[in-house]
């Protein structure tokens, strides 16, 4: 009976796919939640047969997965991978039903799954991942996700019911450690080394000050960004622990890529060539693209992958696939960030300022759903930070439902409210941007995620893109 | 030169919503009239004596972080912000500070935890969050004619309930605020301003900003009867677009 059931639902589920296709709706989640809806448990059928690596967290999961699935590709591994999109349950269980064949089996068996940290507990009851990779945890949009311990306590939850699972966590975030602390699996740490970098001005705003533990306000001997670095509790000695990967040193860091040096714990790697410090090129900007790349690094040596693919990878990464898109326009760039929480936005802002060219700036603040309905995360964004800049942006634009707000931000962030131009249009919002550009100058565009899919329909007709992002 | 010293309470644990907004907004307003103000951080184990500062602010926290302080709250700090509140010092507190300044919290399992008890009122954990846009009116912002409507962002599980003494903040038109069932939003006790709304609040409600820093200028200052008028353009068009979506 079972097997009727299953092979029916796949079926259906097969046609809905066609059909969306053939109507050119990319939907992703429909099928896999007409299928939960028919044959609950479909999920666990389906994907018994996979190994599966995971990933999650807060920030950087999109730009994690598309590493490790630049990684898988060098070695030719065949595999099914979900798009951002499609990171909750029903999503996931279409990329798996448009993998299987009638009778639930595929001829792939690698599935590179990235998933909602919110959704990740209600997934494990089906899906069981062979490696979880958690990038971070920073406060996202409240209204939806709740409380960040919620959070957090729900990954332990999720991972507490796994059997095989191997972690692999960013050891700089007390709030990811703690996922392995109280549990018997086998981990994988990865890390800053203290000496590779220390922001002389971390932030006071940070999550995650005090001790999970004992509530005793850390110690660091570096930060990073945000609450990520060598944290120690004074109280109950609760402290980063040793990472097996290591970046050492920060060479290079530039608007378009970076170059470290990191390390490698011997026991991990598969033939000991009696090497174990690398150089690497990521074709990514901004250090938070360090710590994504470590966490794919750490992916690639746990799968037995070598060195030599995953350095390519890492170098050959097309900025296209992660969360930056650029966009040449004869002379002139436009790049497109998504911008979604106040760590993430602080990331993009400090890259910004690096860059040494004339810039324009264009924010478009949605408030669906899918951006969170509450904009006061703007307020605790460093907008500040740009007015260290101000002299290079010559145009800033406010965009989107929220624009209104944006712009308050932006005034009581000290800039030039004279510069501030409010276009509510992205027709005319992009026209405006790129017009009378100087040249090497670069338009970006900081939209939030609904932002971002309208203002893509623009872009993909305006410049006769392709592919452009999902 | 007009100065003003306002006391950031736990910044580095109440600052959920956007609550830097509200200090950054207090900060430039009067930076753009030419008083100075200092901000000063006070946290866990800090002393805190209440004569040097004219504002004190107390944000939001997650749970997790509303226990830490506590403790810090009540036998380190409580007297002397319970005297300082009796003195006519100006505070505000929003959403978990505001349940911070009461008498008790009664979580969902019908478990009391002890608040500071600085003003008479008390939450009771709810099963639902109320979660969305928050619309108000000030009777005190009527003076002058201009808008006394509050617009904001609302996010809370407990439903407070106001006391003898206590007089609400506004009355709502659109959202849940208090308790979702009696219509009033916040708490006002002498200087005391309380209120569920974040998102930030006090950028976008320039009138209610200016509202407490005269109050707090006049606390101190005896000679100041009026703020200089500001641009307040952008303030406003942030204002009215929301109460015009959110009242349809
Ligand atoms: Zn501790």
């Amino acid at each position: 009976m079972k097997g009727i059931k299953l092979t029916s639902t796949i079926l259906l589920s097969k046609i809905i796919i066609k059909g969306l296709r053939m109507i050119k709706r990319g939907g992703t989640s429909l099928p896999g939640k007409i299928a939960n809806k028919l044959c609950p448990g479909i999920l666990k059928d389906i994907a018994s047969n996979f190994y599966i690596i995971m990933v999650t967290g807060t920030n950087g999961k999109t730009t994690t997965s598309r590493i490790i699935e630049q990684i898988l590709k060098e070695t030719g591994t065949s595999y099914i991978a979900n798009r951002s999109g499609a990171n909750l349950l029903s999503g996931i269980t279409t990329t798996f039903l448009q993998s299987v064949n009638l009778h639930g089996r595929s001829s792939v068996s690698t599935a590179l799954i990235e998933i909602d940290e919110a959704a990740f507990k209600a997934v494990t009851v089906f899906l069981e991942p062979d490696i979880l990779v958690v990038t971070n945890f920073f406060r996202d949009q409240l209204d939806r996700y709740g409380e960040l311990y919620s959070t957090l306590k729900d990954v332990a939850a999720g991972i507490s019911k796994t059997r095989k699972t191997r972690l692999i966590l960013n050891a700089d975030d007390s709030l990811c450690v703690s996922l392995a602390r109280d549990s018997q699996k086998s981990v994988i740490y990865y890390g800053f080394a203290p000496e590779a970098y220390l922001d002389a001005k971390a932030s006071e705003n940070a999550d995650a000050s005090y001790c999970l533990y004992c509530q005793t306000k850390y110690t660091y001997t570096n930060k990073v960004y945000g609450h990520l670095g060598g944290f120690a509790c004074p109280g109950c000695g609760y402290r980063k622990p040793d990472c097996h990967v290591v970046c050492t040193q920060v060479e290079a860091i530039t608007g378009s890529h970076s170059v470290i040096r990191f390390t490698v714990d011997d026991g991990l790697l598969p033939s000991c060539d009696g090497r174990n410090a690398y150089t690497a090129k990521i074709n990514l900007p901004g250090l938070y693209n360090i710590y994504n790349s470590l966490a794919a690094i750490s992916c690639g040596v746990s799968l037995g992958i070598s060195m030599d693919k995953i350095l390519y990878a890492l170098a050959s990464f097309e900025n296209g696939f992660g969360r930056m898109e650029t966009i040449k326009a004869r002379d002139r760039e436009l790049k497109v960030i998504l911008v979604k929480n106040p760590a993430g936005f602080n990331q993009v802002l400090d890259y910004l300022v690096t860059d040494e060219q004339t810039m324009r700036l264009a924010f478009a603040i949605n408030d669906n759903l899918a951006d969170g309905t509450d904009v006061s995360w703007l307020w605790d964004v460093n907008f500040e930070k740009l007015s260290a800049a101000a002299e290079r942006i010559d145009g800033l634009f406010v965009s989107g439902i929220r624009a209104e707000d944006m712009a308050l931000r932006l005034k009581y962030a000290g800039l030039d409210t004279k510069k501030i131009e409010l276009i509510k249009d992205y027709g005319a919002l992009i026209e405006k941007g790129l017009s009378s550009m100087k040249e090497g100058e670069t338009f970006y565009l900081l939209p939030t995620y609904t932002a971002l899919l309208d203002m893509r329909k623009f872009l993909k007709k305006k410049f006769n893109l392709k592919e452009f992002w999902q | 030169m007009y100065e003003l010293t306002l006391c950031h309470l736990y910044p580095d644990l109440l600052n959920l919503y956007g609550d830097r907004g509200n200090i950054i907004a207090l900060r430039r307003r009067a930076q753009w009239r030419g008083i100075r103000m200092h901000v000063v951080p006070v946290t866990l184990g800090d002393a805190f004596q209440a004569q040097n500062y004219n504002i004190v602010f107390l944000g939001g926290g997650q749970s997790y972080e509303q226990e830490i302080i506590q403790k810090d709250l009540i036998s380190q700090k409580g007297n002397e912000i319970k005297e300082a509140i009796e003195a006519g010092r100006v505070f505000i507190c929003i959403c978990g500070g505001y349940q911070l300044m009461g008498k008790f919290y009664r979580t969902a399992e019908g478990r009391d935890v002890q608040f500071l008890d600085a003003l008479n009122l008390w939450t009771v954990e709810g099963e639902d969050r109320m979660i969305g846009n928050l619309l108000f009116e000030c009777d005190f912002l009527k003076d002058g004619g201009g808008d006394h409507r509050i617009i904001g962002f609302e996010n809370h599980a407990g439903r407070t309930y106001l006391g003898k003494g206590i007089t609400p903040l506004g009355k709502v038109i659109a959202g849940f605020g208090n308790n979702g069932e009696d219509g009033f939003e916040g708490a006002r006790y002498k200087n005391v301003f309380c209120s569920y709304s974040h998102g930030s609040l006090l950028p976008k409600n320039p009138r209610l900003t200016d509202y407490l820093l005269l109050t707090a200028l006049q606390e101190k200052y005896k000679d100041i009867e009026t703020l200089s008028p500001l641009d307040d353009c952008l303030e406003n068009k942030a204002h009215d677009t929301m109460i015009k979506r959110v009242s349809g």
